[in-house]
């Protein structure tokens, strides 16, 4: 590993260039896959990204370049491919300083945990699956961990490593009927190592992705139409992150493409809707204790009782916005340069009890998990897809739907929350964006919106 | 290197291993109002090593080439191979008889100036913002990639490919009232000669202006035409179901249907690996084994699925070539078009829909039950023509079903940058949700 007086001799000779700022970001991350089908132990792939990346920023201007090769030679290399990038005055790096300590720990690492003890857990998950019902027919579970060592310094005089394990179990299970096949599929996760085990009940998990892969065998297709839906709490707030969070990224806002552009003090939502993005809530899937800036990671209020409070930024967009950066900025790894991201996104809990809102709608969809989505910055239209739903009739839960997809407006959708419950929960994905996939919670208490188109394959005479 | 990492994973007690480098050298850049906004440039090469012990295959990927690490990984792979509990077949291969040639020149992107690259963005952007319809461009990128593989065992196989290519485009942001849209058309090149600016503005600005404008409609079953590109998404999506991995795990519901009909007898369905229409010619797959072209679906009769050597000896078959990146995948796989033009195809349409855009592919898909349910834009077909634009609906259906209504296939045949082509196609009737 590089000296931190060789780091910042490689900051000078950055800002040799003519840039203004010059940041160097170093990682090296052990990954480990091991995956379960039908109890038997199929595969244990083991990856490791390692390389620095280096950035250099005059004005708003920016230049990158990564290699995997990392010695002072290697690097000088890639700032000397940079070089004929800006003309301008030099500057000097501040002195670096000290390292900031890191709030995460793990407490049982990857490496320190014997292979038998995880591929038991893993076997024993997949046949709780596999046994609850003769219907299903595969049962996988994944066991997903990295521990990302990073170190980012800049000529500003930051300095900071920072550890983030992530681990994350994976439960699909197959249903098969008359030919027919279901799949339903969990993937819980939190930032920290085997000890994950302690901290979620997987055994309860695993019997509701059977049960719900079962459900769906007799559900029937939705009907395309436009009605009320109660969102569920926890993955739920993929609406709100798709919707609104991408949004109120620097990276949209900066260059225009969002609707929430100039709208800060404005009202952008229903009075029922308080927002956060929190950068550090301890353990959780999108936590880290500093940015890939190095700078401490932050709780950000976005929308206070309908109101736009504020955005993610990083320090790039910082300098073009002329605000102050939010302790936002991520990537995926050395192979991208950091922009602002989400952490852990979440809508405030309201007053609401959960089954009051299933009383008080006559008729509707109840989205109680969702899949993935999509929004497109510029025109702020949304879809996500309803993993599990049931119809609302009269006040109460009835069939089970599939194939359910939920398309809207951004901008609209924030207005049309008219219910919001007490039942806050999390849930966990992976991001894709500029700089990456990283890791995300998602989360909202369950809400209901007044209306929403909703496709699907149903209804044909 | 890598001969002496053959050496030491054979001291430590692999009976076979093999290494899998990738070098990659890119550049890309992007532009925005009319300046460089990024400029990013990489040098990487990633290993993989797979290696086998006691029978039993496992694998370890690294970008850290340092000896001293290679060896903590090889006993780490070894400790996992020691944890699989499945009896799978385990094989490193000596390699195939012959390999396709492919023949195509090398092209030096490096030659190119910096500036010369800017500069097609620069004037790319503004060609598409001098249109009246264009609010802004929202970025303009090029990227150039040098990609170098080798694969060397300790059977002694000892192949090279290398791959070279660039390619740019424009998101452009199309306004009209309260009504945004945005389109792009991404340009693949091997030389950097093949750019026009011009061409590429034209035809964005075409997509852009034909989004304008859109409504939804009415819920009901429509007659439905995809575009090439977007059917060409939706193959790509459910490409897994041919795989030999997901009929041995169960997870595709074509398992057990090998030389029966699934689709309708106009359906065919081909993996070339040297498709002249492809962007990229593949001579071997990840684990040596050389491509050629395969008739997957032939009159809407299955064939067979893709093998990696894996699963080819589990189904007692060969290998077709389409083992990459540690699973199966095809090499150019495409729906076959026919002599009808697009015009000729939709004239007998009265009232249906042109679908030119799906969002949200990643979610809104089943492949293991075939159902699927997106978010989709177009236009309206009208009397045999395309009218106005359509917006804000969901499609819905499902492949297997739909496969066995496709009423008719296009000449139009188009490869996406993902290896997967097809024609626009017309499907009898599908839901559409709308108002």
């Amino acid at each position: 590993m590089l000296k931190k007086n060789e780091l910042q001799q490689l900051l000078d000779e950055g800002l040799k260039t003519g840039a203004d700022f010059a940041e160097i970001f170093l990682e090296d991350t052990q990954s480990e896959v091991i995956r379960v089908t039908s109890g038997e132990v199929t595969s244990i792939d083991r990856g490791n990204t390692f390389g620095a990346g280096v950035r250099l920023i005059l004005g708003v201007d920016e230049v990158y370049g990564y290699t995997n090769h990392v010695s002072y030679d290697d690097i000088l290399n890639v700032i000397e491919n940079l070089r004929s990038s800006f003309n301008n005055k030099l500057h000097v790096s501040k002195p670096l300083g000290d390292p900031l300590p890191i709030r995460s720990s793990i407490k049982q690492p990857m490496d320190q945990v014997s292979m038998k003890e995880k591929t038991s857990k893993l076997q024993h998950l997949s046949r709780i699956m596999k046994s609850h019902d003769e219907r299903i027919v595969q049962s996988i579970t994944q066991l997903v961990q990295t521990e990302q060592k990073i170190l980012v310094c800049n000529s500003e005089g930051v300095y900071q490593n920072d550890l983030r394990a992530h681990s994350r179990v994976i439960l699909m299970a197959v249903a098969q009927e008359n030919g027919q096949m279901q799949q339903a599929f969990e993937g819980p996760g939190r930032s920290m190592g085997f000890e994950v085990f302690d901290v979620l009940d997987f055994e309860k998990l695993a019997v509701e992705v059977a049960t719900s892969a079962i459900t769906l065998l007799s559900a029937e297709d939705m009907v395309s139409e436009v009605i009320p839906v109660v969102l569920h709490n926890g993955f739920g707030g993929v609406i709100f992150h798709e919707a609104c969070g991408h949004p109120l990224e620097a990276t949209a806002v900066a260059k225009g493409l969002s609707p929430f552009v100039g709208k800060l003090g404005e009202k952008i939502g229903s009075d029922l809707v308080t927002a956060y993005d929190d950068g550090y809530v301890e353990g959780t899937w999108g936590s880290a204790s500093f940015d890939d800036e190095g700078k401490p990671t932050q709780r950000n209020l976005l929308i206070e009782n309908g109101i736009l409070k504020g955005y993610l930024i990083d320090y790039r967009n910082a300098r073009k916005m002329k605000m102050d950066p939010t302790g936002s900025a991520r990537r995926q790894s050395y192979k991208y340069s950091p922009t602002s991201r989400m952490n852990t996104t979440y809508i405030a809990p309201g007053k609401d009890k959960f089954e009051d809102i299933i009383k008080d709608t006559k008729y509707g969809l109840f989205a109680k998990k969702l899949g993935g989505g999509t929004v497109v910055p510029a025109t702020g239209e949304f879809n996500f897809a309803v993993q599990e739903g049931y119809m609302i009739e009269d006040g109460k839960l009835t069939r089970p739907v599939r194939g359910a997809m939920l398309i809207g407006h951004g901008k609209d959708i924030l207005f049309k929350i008219d219910r919001v419950a007490d039942n806050l929960e999390l849930g966990q994905g992976m991001c894709g964006s500029l700089s990456g996939s990283i890791p995300v919670d998602v989360g909202q208490p369950t809400i209901r919106v007044s209306s929403m188109t909703v496709g699907g394959a149903g209804g044909r005479k | 290197m890598y001969t002496q990492w053959i050496e030491l994973g054979k001291q430590k007690g692999l009976s076979e291993l093999e290494i899998f480098s990738v070098r990659n050298k890119s550049l890309s850049l992007t532009v925005y109002q009319g300046k460089l906004d990024s400029h990013v440039k990489s040098d990487v090469e990633h290993v993989t090593l797979r290696g086998i012990y006691d029978g039993k295959m496992s694998l370890v990927r690294f970008e850290n080439l340092s000896t001293t690490h290679v060896e903590t990984l090889i006993d780490r792979l070894i400790e996992n191979a020691k944890a699989l509990t499945v009896s799978e077949p385990a094989i490193i291969f000596e390699g195939s008889p012959s390999y396709p040639e492919v023949k195509e020149e090398r092209y030096d992107f490096g030659q190119i100036p910096v500036t010369k690259k800017i500069d097609l963005l620069i004037a790319l952007e503004k060609d598409i913002l001098d249109h009246p319809s264009v609010s802004q461009v929202q970025s303009t990128s090029y990227q150039e990639i040098d990609t170098k593989t080798t694969l060397i065992n300790s059977k002694g196989l000892h192949l090279t490919k290398q791959n070279t290519y660039a390619y740019a485009y424009a998101i452009g942001v199309f306004q009209k009232d309260d009504d945004i849209k945005t389109a792009y058309d991404i340009k693949l090149v091997k030389n950097f000669d093949d750019f026009n600016a011009k061409e590429m503005a034209e035809t964005t600005i075409k997509q852009g202006l034909q989004k304008l404008g859109g409504k939804t409609i009415p819920t009901k079953a429509y007659p439905i035409v995809f575009s090439n590109e977007r059917f060409a998404d939706i193959l790509n999506v459910f490409e897994p179901i041919f795989s030999g991995e997901a009929a041995y795990r169960n997870l595709t519901a074509l398992k057990d249907k090998v030389g029966q009909q699934i689709f309708g007898d106009n359906i065919n369905i081909t993996d070339d690996p040297l498709h002249d229409k492809s962007h990229f010619k593949i001579p071997f797959d990840d684990e040596g084994v050389a491509c050629y072209r395969r008739e997957v679906v032939k009159q809407g009769v299955f064939n067979g699925f893709n093998h990696n050597l894996k699963t080819a000896s589990i189904f007692k078959t060969e290998p077709t070539g389409s083992g990459f990146n540690g699973g199966i995948s095809p090499t150019n796989f495409y729906l076959e078009p026919t002599d009808l033009t697009f015009d000729e195809m939709i004239k007998d349409i009265k009232e249906g829909v042109y679908i030119t855009d799906l969002v949200g592919l990643h979610a809104g898909v089943k492949t293991v039950s075939g159902e699927f349910s997106l978010q989709a834009s177009g236009l309206m077909i009208k009397d045999g023509k395309l009218d106005h634009a359509v917006k804000m609906i969901v499609v819905s259906g499902n492949f297997f079903d739909m496969m066995n209504h496709v009423k008719g296939i296009a000449n139009d045949l188009k490869f996406e940058l993902f290896a997967v082509g097809s024609p626009s196609v017309y499907v009898e009737s599908l839901m559409i949700g709308g108002e």
